[in-house]
């Protein structure tokens, strides 16, 4: 893991989204502990999320089916929330849905950020 | 299923209309759309990403508007109510009359709606069907099976989801891979397409988990819906509305996302909605 690559992310992220971008926080799943997160970060939230992953991984085992690269989820108003799943680190983001299309989030930031969480993950 | 509509545009034939109570022939020629359900229409508004008001008379004492921008659903407005309560209020209006505006100037417009369109048209359906229990007691459970198809509800409920799921398999052909339809709130599969039901109590499981944790540790409320990316290029779309939650698994090469939620599910939901 490479802290300079991992902030360089998160700038990536915020360039990305301009006024869209609302909060960010990278936590490591085994013990849920945050490696760094932005001022509004939620950090009980994020630590909640890195147990749904954990349920949508049991849940898409019946199918049987395996998580990709991210889930998605809407929330009342104006949030909705991107996490990254990457090996032992789970990104959460918190994007305001009406300044980001979904298009845009999912098929051009999502993309280049991936790569570059990936780079810094294995670094 | 086909539908004939009348449609009526720019006045013409309004001395043979007689599909209103409406007053006077000035006032019918305020409204001069007709024919078609407020639903279909704002459906038409928000695939051809419009910017309009659409304005919607039942009678004189029941009439409102709804704001578009950008085929975005910003508002709605009928007597004291506004919001997502006058949208809900004007789309179970049945024999209306419409009238599109352009809105020139968006600059003023506050988006008061929130919630997707669909998921809108959807809630406005159940809240119809749970109105009219009274007079149509639920039969008892109803199994429908056909090929891999699964119905499992009450006898008002079964064909349209048993419709629902016929669209989407012909529309999105081999790019559909499972579908389930739960009621949340009781645990019971309703409907199911090449879904184990263990799988189906399972995402409604997830479903209750993130409801509980966003109310009771965020200040958030979990929205309509969840996107799931998976491996071998699948997507995994979960709908929430009202006691239902609808898990739709498709390919993502063969149907796009923007083709299941601007397409598909529209016409899914279209159906839902015309079906008495």
């Amino acid at each position: 893991m490479n802290i300079q690559k991992l902030n360089v992310c998160m700038d990536i992220l915020k360039k990305d989204l301009g006024e869209g971008f609302v909060a960010s926080c990278i936590l490591t799943t085994e013990d849920g502990q945050v490696l760094v997160a932005t001022d509004q970060a939620n950090i009980a939230e994020a630590t909640l999320l890195n147990d749904a992953t954990a349920l949508i991984r049991n849940a898409l085992k019946t199918y049987p089916a395996e998580l990709g690269q991210y889930y998605y989820i809407d929330v009342a108003g104006n949030m909705a929330i991107l996490v990254i799943p990457f090996g032992d680190y789970q990104w959460t983001i918190t994007v305001n849905k009406k300044l980001v299309k979904l298009g845009l989030l999912l098929n051009v930031v999502l993309p280049a950020i991936i790569n570059a969480f990936e780079d810094a993950v294995v670094s | 299923m086909k539908k004939d509509f009348k449609l009526i545009i720019d006045n013409e034939g309004l001395e043979n209309q007689s599909a209103t109570d409406a007053g006077g022939r000035d006032e019918l020629q305020r409204w001069p759309l007709f024919g078609l359900s407020v639903g279909s229409f704002l459906q038409v508004i928000a695939m051809e990403r419009q910017t309009c008001m659409m304005e919607v008379y039942l009678d004189a004492d029941h009439w409102g508007h709804f704001c578009f921008v950008e085929g975005d659903l910003y508002d709605a407005v009928s007597g004291a109510m506004s919001g997502e309560k006058a949208a809900m209020e004007m789309i179970s209006w049945e024999n209306v009359r419409l009238n599109i505006k352009q809105i020139l100037n968006t600059t003023g417009l506050t988006r008061k709606i929130d919630k997707n369109l669909m998921l809108l048209l959807m809630e406005s359906t159940r809240l119809r069907d749970e109105g009219g229990d009274d007079e149509n007691q639920p039969d008892p459970e109803v199994a429908e099976d056909s090929e891999d198809r699964e119905v499992v509800a009450d006898h008002a409920d079964s064909e349209k989801l048993s419709a629902c799921l016929n669209i989407m398999v012909k529309d999105m052909g081999d790019a559909l891979t499972a579908v389930s339809i739960v009621d949340v709130g009781k645990g019971k599969v309703l409907a199911s397409y090449h879904t184990a039901p263990e799988t189906a109590e399972a995402f409604s499981g997830l479903t209750n988990f993130l409801q509980s944790a966003f109310r009771e540790n965020t200040q958030a409320v979990l929205g309509d819906h969840l996107i799931l990316d998976l491996k071998n290029q699948q997507t995994l779309v979960l709908l929430l509305f009202g006691e239902q939650q609808w898990c739709i698994v498709f390919d993502n090469v063969k149907c796009t996302l923007g083709l299941l939620r601007n397409v598909v599910m529209p016409k899914v939901i279209r159906t839902f909605n015309e079906m008495k």
